[in-house]
Order: C-alpha cells, then structure tokens, then sequence
C-alpha cells in the first residue's frame, strides 16, 4: 500500500502531506525534512528511487513483512517534488506513472499548473488525490475519470489573475511530459 | 496539511465539517484528516456527523467521510459506521464503492470483524462480470493487501482472478494480480502451471515496461522459477527473466530500469546465485553508477553472488571505489587537523616527488560519497570475506592487507569534530564500522593459527602508526584499536618489535580516550611487558635490570594517573597493574645483577609469576549461542539468595561510603609510589620500529589501486621472500635501484652476513627445486594458500562443532531475538494489521461464539428481551412496596421519613458514586458493543436502570426502619 504522498518545492516547504496512516507532526516534519535532504541531493540522470531515510530504515535485519515502507519513489518537476512512500506491495514502475497521472490530472484540472496554483487551491489538490488514493489503496488510475470526479465536485477556482507582472515570477510553470516513459497509464 | 500541528483546532475542525456547504465540508474534512488522532476526544462527537454525511444523498458528500475515515478510524468508530457504510457497497456510483470497498478494507485492519458482513459483499461486486472496471480494479487491489496477509482465503478466487488477468487490458490491474499470484503460487502448487502461459505471453508481448517486469518480479516471487526447474519448461522461463533483466540494466538512460531490475536480481540471487553470477559484468558496472540508490541496490547483489573466484575481484572493485573518494567530513577534518594529509599512505618520511604529484592527482579524481555508503561498503566487504567461516577466502595475506588498508579508510565519525568525549562514546555507528574492522582481523588471528603471525604483526604496524601519524582517522578512541590492541597483547610473542608496541600501547592509554578502549590498552600493556621481560634463559645482567626497571617505570607512570579515571573498569585494572608492576620493580631491585663472577636469577615474580598470569590456555572463538548451552548444574539454585543478609549488608556500604573520600586520599599519600623515570627515548624507537615502511614502490599494479603503498610494497617483498629459492621467479628488475639511503643504513646496521643471503644464488640443483625439499618457510607458505584451517567456533551442543552448526546457532539465537520484535515496536508508518492475522473468514459463524457479528446482534436482541423481564420485576416490585407502605398506614410514617433521612447521605456517600459510574460503564459498553439499534435500545433502557436503582435502596431503608 502507499503510506504517504508528499509534494514539497525545492527549498523543502511542503505543499501537500498525505499521511494514510496517523502519526505525530513533529515525527512527519522530521520525515519530511529527512526526504528532502536525500532528494535534494540527487544528481539530475539518476534514477527515481531514494535509499530509506534513517527514520524509515529497519533497526533490525530486513524482515520479509510487507508491511514495512520500503519504497520512495519521486519525481521532480520544475519547482516541485511528488515523493510516495510505499511498500513492496505496490510495483515500483507503476508509482512512477501514478504521480504522473497525477501531475497531468492537476495539469488538466488548472492548464499550465504552477506551484501558486497548488497554494491557493490545496482542496483540489487533495480532491485530485483522494480520486486516486483512498487510504493508500489506489483505486482509480484513468486521467479522464479523475479529472471527472473532481470537475464533478464543483468548479475548479482559477488563480487570483495578476499576471501582468512580468510573468509568474519564481513559480514558472512547469512543464508536464505528457506520456510517461512506457505510456501504460491507460 | 503543511506539516504544522493542529491538534488543537479538532473543535474548530468539527464544526466546519458540519457545515451545509460542500465546499466548506470538503475543507473541514481535509482539517479532520490533520488533526483527529485516535485520542482526539472531539472524534466522539464526529461519529454522528460521519454516520449522517454516510447517508446523504449527494455523492459528494458521501465521499468525504468515505474518503476520511481511513484516515480517522478506531475500533470503536469503525463498529458504529460499519452499519452505514455496508449499503454504499451498492450505491449506484461507481466511484462510491470503489471508495467505500477500500475504506472497509482499512475498517478491516483495525477492526477485523468487518471482513464477515463485508467479504461476501465484495465477492459479489468482484464476480460481477457487468461491473465497472475500475471498481474491479479497485477490488483487486485491495485483495492484493489482503492477500499477503491471509493467502488461503483467497485461493477459491483463483480462477476467477485469472480470467481477469487473462481477459481484462488494464496493466495497472494486471501488476496488482500478478503480485496477488506471487503470494498464493507457493500455497497451491497447481496455479504455477497455468499461470506460465499467459506470463510467458506477457513477457514475450507487452509494450509496457512495468507490466513485464512486475511479471518477472511476479515469477520470482511465486518461486515458479524454483519449482518448475525439472520441467522443460523452467529453464526456458528462468533464461528469458534474466535476459529481459539483463537487457533492463543494459538499457541506456533509464536509470529506473536499471534500478528495478537490480531488485529482482537481489530476489533471485537467493535461490539462484549461478543465474545472477553470469551477468556479473554488468552488475559489476552498476556498483561503479554515480547514483547512490542503484550502487546500492548492486552492492546488495555483489554480497548475493561472491564465491572463491570473483571474490578477490569484487572486494578489490570495492576497494578501489573507497579508496578513491573522500568523504566531506573527512575533508573538513582534515582542514581542521591540518596535516594536509588527505591520504594515510604519503605518511611516512620520504617526500618523494612522484608520490606527491600521484596524489595531487588522486585528491583531484576524488568523488564525494557519504559516509553512510562507505560504512556500509565496508560492511558488505567484510561480510563477503567472512561469510560461511571465511569459506570464500582463498589467500588470508590478501585479506589482511585489506583489512589494515580499511582501518585507514574508515570514515571519520561525525563526532570527532566535536571534541567531546561523551557524544564520541554515545556514536555508534562509525566508531562501529571500524571496531568491527577490528574484530575482524583479531577474528583471523584467533581462528586461522597458519596466519597468527602476519596478523599479529599487521595489528602492530596498525598500532605504531596511530603513534607515528596523527591522521585523525586513527585517534586512539578509534574503535578498530580495541582490537587490535587486544592482539598485540595475546599474541605478543608473534610481535616484531614489542618493545615499540609497549611504546605505543602506553602511548595511547591516556585519560582522555574512552573508558571501554582504556580497559582494553591497560589489558594488553602488562601482557606484552610479561613477554619482554619473562625471558627466564637470559642472564640478569646490569644492563638487562636497568632496562626492566626502566621499563616498569613507565608503565607505571602510565597507569598511575588512570587509577582516577572515572570508569571504575579503568580504576580496578589500573590499581591492580600498577600495584603488582610496584611489587615486581621493588623484587628486581632486591636483586642484584649478575656480575661476571656471581650468576645471578631473574627474580622469579617477573619470570614465573607475572606470565603465568596471561599464558594458559589458548582462547578461541566461542560460538555465538554456546553460553546457552552450558547446563546448569545440579543444585544450583539460581532464585535463592546467596547471602540472606544481603539488604543489610548494602545498606551498611551506603552509609559507609560517606567517609570513602577520605580514606581516597589517605590512600594515595601513603602508597604514592617514588617519582617515575620519564621516558626519553620514544623519538628513537619510534623510527627504528617501522623500517619496512621506508619501502616504497613505484610500479602500478593491479593491487596498488586501492592498497595503500606500503602495504603493497610489503606484499612485494613478502613474495620475494617466498620465492627466493624459487629459480624459475624472476625477481623484479628493480631490486637494485629501490635501495634509498635508510635501507642501506638498516643494512649495514644489519651486518654484511645478511647481505650476503640477500643474493639470489642461482642453484641449478634439481632436488632443491621441487616443493619436498624446498625449505620449510615454502612448504609453510604453500600450505598457507592452498588449505588454510579456519577454526570453528567452540561451542557446547549434542550436533557437534562443525560450521554449520556455528551458523545455526547464530542464525537460531538471530530468530529468537527478531521474533519478539515485529509483537514490540512497529516500524514508522506502518499500519497495524496484527489482529487481521488472527481473524477466520470462514464461516463457521456460531462456533466463534460472541464474536461474531450475527451473534452479537442476537446477543443485543437478548439482552433487550432480559432488560425488559428486569423492568417488568421491578414495576412490579415497585407496585407491591407501595402496597405495603399503604397498608402500614400514616402513623408510622413520621419515623420512617426521619431513619430516612438519616440515611440518606449515607447511602450517597457509600453508594452514590458507585451506581454512577457503573451505569456509566454500563452505558459505554452498551454504545461500544451496538450498533444504531442496540445504541438506541441503551438509551431506552439507560433512564429506567437510573431509577431502579434508588428505588432499590429506598426499600432497604423502608425495611430497616419498619
């Protein structure tokens, strides 16, 4: 299953935390910083994978249990970075797609998503997730049906419209690479 | 929702989300999500909420609590929402029930008694061929959770979920089954058969990545490539996995696929080494990858796949990587230090220009690595050596020449940079990778006798060096000095200088290293002094006394200081050495030296006594598990006290121990031992102790890439030494030209006779050649490579003292300790599944007695038919009291009223707070237990109890008063 999605920007503010099982804030904010840390490090070629963080790693000898997150997969765009966590029960290659489809889905949802889009509209950011993930169990993985269940769920808001001012300063938007890398995204 | 703590809005949370609003709903849910935690007492308060949003009519608003709940739910929520939750099982929505089946699921694991209104529910919805696909895909993946945890109730599936693989084009749905087959292959051998057709197909045809590795992982995994080995068909599928794998990590610029398919590697590798050995080349490239996480991934493989031929080769690649990084601690320690050493290796002397430019170009190539990596390199390395008793091992030299070149390698421990002994003794993990380089080499040192020697020796030169460089990697808490200071002790005998290992031992005893290292250098210092003086042949000539005296003089001076060191280890070991070295320095005194007319003893403290305190018994390693096989004698009672009067005993030391300072002082001014003879001469010995260091070499070879020059250099001469004799060795040509000046002052310090032997004297005589009557060092060293005996560990055991049996008990003792674990501590973020073990499906309802879901409603329907008998009685009793009390008239009313009021604050007192808190109980209990109904049954029944209760007491009272 999938213990937790986390968006944060590239100086480490999250923007979105979603925890499927209960645990303290000052626990999370260490999680947090602690992925960042590692992510932050990463050079640009290198895969989508990240070591455990130390409060993740097993104190004792790697046990078979599925239970264990054993899993962090990332991905980097522009400003921001999506990280799941997960454990082996979930297949490595098909997160990398997830937060694809999400990506696209948000992309879809605001044209031309930005990281002040994310801010200023955390609920559909949550919405978006909580069509795709409903206590760490994926259930729906069709872009048109996600972005369905979330137009269903009221009007999508616009960012506030000042931009007029030379562009979208430090926020630019990012780019989405529509297609993953095998397209089995439906 | 941003990492902040919001614990502290839950009300504030609750009352949005009662909101009419959608919008407004939908942010005070998000709210829930943050701030609700089990203990929240609010989530009381949000059950009606959630079972009412449960029931809306909007599928909007019936999402969010669907949506939330995972996030929210106890045991006790879960029970009162099951009831609203189960109809959305059906709802006409489809993105409802996907929602609502993965909610039970979570339900589920907290609260496994969900599974039996529910299962059956969800069965129907996954057989139904008509649903909504991304239901059944929803379905899916929440039995594949389920799967894993309880395999066997879902083998009846089966043929189901294969038509599902097989028919349906959904990749994600197709991975998701392919995992849930991975888990039931082993339990229904029978499935491995039909399901390698459609894997096969799937291999061979599908365009999607994920999909065609999740169906290898999935073959892995299901152990079919283990078991269909015999048929024809299992070598055909294992070659096409490992290929499409190979192809995976070939692929260029996809870094993921690389990364994915190093993990199936590691899965096979366990059970089929030989398959993942083929393609060491390219694993082999991966350990090189710049990325940190497939490195690795591939080092995790490398341990998998070591065997006798590739070990030396792994280990060297290994080598090479840690040699050639630097870590950015250990940079900043080094500017910090500021030798400007980057490298151990340029220590010694000589400043050779070509050396310099080599590692000026070194520190330039150098790549950064963290720390954490190179610990655990270092770890792989030495479990690769030492795996199956050293059985991968081939030649022990090597390994002991890597294992001094890893003490210089290890990183630096973080705390070194602080100065601060006390977080430097609460780090573990650095100080630990080098300890256990340590133990290691003193490993091979207590259980290969054929290399006792060179590994005695190599834990010298270790020694002297920390006292001759002062890299900070080998500062005298170094963790690997334990050790190896250990070795110098035991093994003193096979030392080459003892005389410079005692400098150096007393060298590093100093007060500021931490107490367990002090222990271990106090240890060894009166062993290697027993050596050096315990010689009983040699005359006790003046000089000899001097020397000895001398030399206890220093020890002394050492340890006197350590007998007020805090660790009382340190103290006890200190006194006792000190004191017994005072004793042995006032003996040899009394003795006067030998003069050319009278011979002179020894005096025998130093040549009997002393060393028979250390040589004995030889140690050996002692099996992991031994202790625990030692019976217990007969007529031990261990719960018995050995002194009765123990209590008393501790008491009478505490109050003793108030005047203990004093006699501490008293103590030390009475027995203060007479000024110690400063030792002068530590410059001197220093130099001489390390002459082979002065050997450098120049050529580049393969070995020279990651052991450090000296080492290397040491090898060559050692292999010029074994083959000496040898007419058909070519020596290397350079021979001649490596002498440098502090050679040839060893070598006339030597005498001409051994300059003489050095010339190779080519003997065409036939005999010397062959190994038979080749000099004993050859036979000796030839023995050395080729079957080196590595020592069991001791151990007591009716299955004898083979390896194996090592293993077993380590691999035995390693499961004991682990299996309480998983019961104790859960991993971060995982949730909490124990009970849903526990839990049978089947159904065999009444058997499970109050359990059960239909016999707990049964349960209720009866407790409300027993609550209405009980209410009944009581009217009844009430209606005959008042008939009583009618009867007896007014008359005696007045007293009854007035026993009645005296009564009463007793009753209150006695009982008012009892009935209340019980109804209480009661209540919750009732709540806890029902559902909708029995809540409502509770609340009808709740006002009734509350009268009964008085009503009853009042009777007493009546009674007693009438």
């Amino acid at each position: 299953m999938i213990n937790a999605v986390l968006v944060f920007n590239n100086s480490g503010q999250p923007r979105l935390t979603k925890f499927y099982t209960q645990l303290e804030t000052s626990v999370q904010q260490r999680l947090i910083s602690e992925i960042f840390i590692l992510v932050n490090a990463r050079a640009p070629g290198s895969c989508n994978f990240l070591p455990l963080p130390p409060l993740l790693t097993p104190t004792t000898a790697p046990s078979s249990s599925n239970d264990v997150p054993s899993l962090v997969t990332y991905r980097h765009y522009a400003t921001l970075f999506f990280i799941i966590i997960s454990t082996s029960t979930e297949s490595p290659l098909a997160l990398i797609d997830l937060i694809q489809v999400y990506v696209e889905a948000l992309d879809r949802l605001f044209e031309n998503v930005c990281e002040l889009d994310l801010i200023f509209n955390f609920e559909t950011l949550h919405a978006v997730l909580a069509e795709m993930v409903v206590g760490g169990v994926v259930i729906e993985t069709g872009l048109e049906k996600v972005v369905e269940g979330v137009r269903a769920q009221g009007k999508v808001a616009k960012r506030p419209v000042n931009e007029g001012m030379g562009g979208r300063g430090p926020w630019g938007p990012w780019v989405v690479i529509l297609g993953g890398p095998d397209g089995d995204g439906e | 929702m941003f990492g902040h703590d919001m614990s502290w809005a839950s009300f504030h949370v609750l009352e949005v989300m009662s909101s009419a609003k959608y919008l407004q709903k939908r942010v005070g849910y998000l709210g829930a999500v943050q701030s609700f935690r089990p203990d929240t007492e609010v989530l009381m308060l949000a059950t009606n909420l959630l079972k009412k949003d449960l029931t809306s009519t909007s599928a909007n608003t019936m999402s969010l609590p669907i949506i939330t709940l995972p996030h929210i739910i106890t045991p006790s929520l879960a029970l009162s929402v099951l009831s609203d939750l189960l109809p959305r099982l059906t709802h006409s929505h489809p993105t409802i029930r996907k929602k609502t089946i993965v909610t039970l699921y979570r339900l589920a694991l907290v609260y496994p008694e969900t599974l039996r209104p529910a299962w059956p529910k969800i069965k129907e919805r996954l057989m139904d061929e008509g649903e909504d696909p991304s239901v059944t895909s929803a379905i899916v993946n929440v039995v594949c959770e389920l799967g894993w945890r309880r395999p066997h109730d879902f083998l009846p599936l089966a043929p189901r979920l294969f038509e599902l693989l097989v028919d349906s084009g959904n990749n994600w749905m197709a991975i998701k089954l392919i995992k849930l087959f991975a888990t039931l292959t082993p339990l229904e051998p029978r499935l491995v058969k039909k399901l390698l057709p459609p894997l096969t197909t799937i291999i061979r045809t599908t365009p999607a990545m994920s999909l065609l590795y999740e169906c290898i992982n999935g073959i892995i995994q299901g152990g079919i490539l283990g078991s269909s080995d015999e048929s024809a068909g299992g070598e055909e599928i294992a070659t096409l996995c490992v290929s499409k794998l190979r192809g995976m990590v070939m692929v260029e610029g996809d870094p993921n696929l690389k990364y994915v398919a190093l993990l199936a590697f590691n899965k096979i590798v366990v059970t089929h080494p030989f398959l993942v050995a083929q393609q060491e080349d390219v694993i082999m490239d991966c350990i090189d990858s710049p990325d940190i996480s497939i490195r690795l991934r591939a080092l995790d493989l490398v341990v998998g796949m070591v065997s006798n031929d590739n070990l030396m080769s792994i280990v060297g690649r290994l080598m090479r990587q840690l040699r050639n990084s630097r870590s950015p601690t250990s940079e900043e320690v080094n500017k910090r230090v500021s030798t400007g050493m980057v490298e151990p290796a340029a220590d010694s002397d000589d400043e050779d220009p070509e050396i310099a430019i080599k590692n000026d170009k070194g520190v330039s190539q150098e790549i950064l690595l963290p720390d954490e990596y190179k610990v655990d390199v270092i770890n792989r390395i030495l479990e690769m050596c030492s795996s199956n008793n050293y059985g991968n091992l081939v030649d022990f030299d090597w390994y002991i020449d890597i294992l001094i070149q890893l003490v210089r390698n290890c990183p630096v421990s973080r705390s070194f940079l602080s100065q601060d002994v006390d977080s430097r003794r609460g780090d573990s993990s650095s100080t630990d990778v080098s300890g256990k380089v340590g133990n290691e080499l003193r490993n091979v040192a207590v259980k290969v006798k054929a290399i006792r020697l060179q590994a005695a020796r190599a834990a010298e030169s270790i020694l002297m060096s920390t006292f001759n460089d002062n890299s900070a990697s080998l500062n005298p808490a170094n963790g690997a000095l334990r050790p190896i200071a250990w070795m110098v002790g035991e093994y003193a005998n096979s030392l080459e200088s003892p005389d410079a290992a005692l400098t150096a031992l007393l060298h590093i005893s100093k007060g500021s290293v931490p107490g367990e290292g002090l222990v271990i250098y106090i240890q060894a210092l009166p062993k290697v002094f027993s050596f050096l003086t315990s010689e009983d042949s040699a005359a006790w000539t003046p000089e000899r006394k001097t020397m000895i005296s001398l030399l206890m003089a220093r020890i002394i001076h050492t340890l006197e200081p350590l007998a007020m060191h805090p660790d009382l280890e340190v103290q006890e070991r200190a006194v006792e050495f000190a004191e017994l070295l005072k004793l042995a320095a006032e003996a040899s005194a009394g003795q006067a030296a030998s003069t050319s007319d009278i011979q002179q003893d020894s005096p025998l403290l130093l040549t009997q006594a002393i060393p028979s305190l250390f040589t004995g018994v030889e140690l050996n390693s002692v099996a992991v598990g031994a202790q625990k096989n030692v019976p217990i004698p007969n007529g031990l009672d261990l719960d018995q006290p050995i002194n009765l009067n123990l209590n008393n005993l501790l008491r009478a030391v505490e109050s003793a121990s108030f005047d203990e300072p004093d006699q501490d002082e008293f103590e030390t001014y009475y027995h203060q031992a007479p000024p110690p003879v400063p030792s002068v001469n530590e410059p001197a010995i220093n130099r001489l102790g390390t002459p082979e260091e002065v050997v450098q070499s120049y050529q580049q070879g393969s070995e020279e890439s990651y052991l450090d020059p000296d080492i290397v250099a040491r090898r060559r001469a050692e292999r010029l030494e074994r083959n000496k004799d040898d007419p058909f060795y070519i020596a290397p040509t350079e021979i001649s030209g490596r002498s440098t000046p502090l050679h040839n002052i060893l070598q006339s310090n030597n005498g001409p006779d051994l300059d003489l032997d050095a010339i190779p004297i080519m003997q065409l005589d036939l005999e010397k050649t062959k190994p038979s009557t080749s000099p004993p060092k050859k036979t000796k060293v030839s023995k050395v490579r080729h079957r080196i005996q590595v020592a069991a560990d001791e151990t007591l055991g009716t299955s004898g003292t083979s390896t194996p049996q090592n293993d077993d008990s380590e691999a035995s003792l390693e499961v004991a300790s682990q299996r309480p674990k998983p019961k104790g501590k859960h991993s971060l973020l995982q949730v909490d599944s124990s009970h849903i073990g526990a839990f049978s499906l089947e159904d065999d309802g009444s058997s499970n007695g109050p359990v059960d879901f239909e016999a707990q409603q049964r349960e209720e329907a009866e407790m409300a038919k027993a609550m209405k008998e009980v209410e009944r009685l009581r009217l009844e009793m009430q209606r005959a009291n008042e008939r009583i009390q009618a009867a007896q008239g007014v008359s005696l009313e007045g007293t009854v009223v007035k026993k009645k009021t005296k009564k009463k604050p007793k009753t209150v007192d006695a009982d008012g707070t009892v009935p209340v808190v019980k109804k209480k109980k009661a209540q919750k209990a009732v709540t806890d237990e029902g559902e909708g109904e029995s809540s409502m049954a509770a609340e009808v029944v709740k006002p009734k109890k509350k009268k009964k209760k008085p009503k009853v007491e009042e009777e007493h009272g009546v009674q007693e008063g009438s």
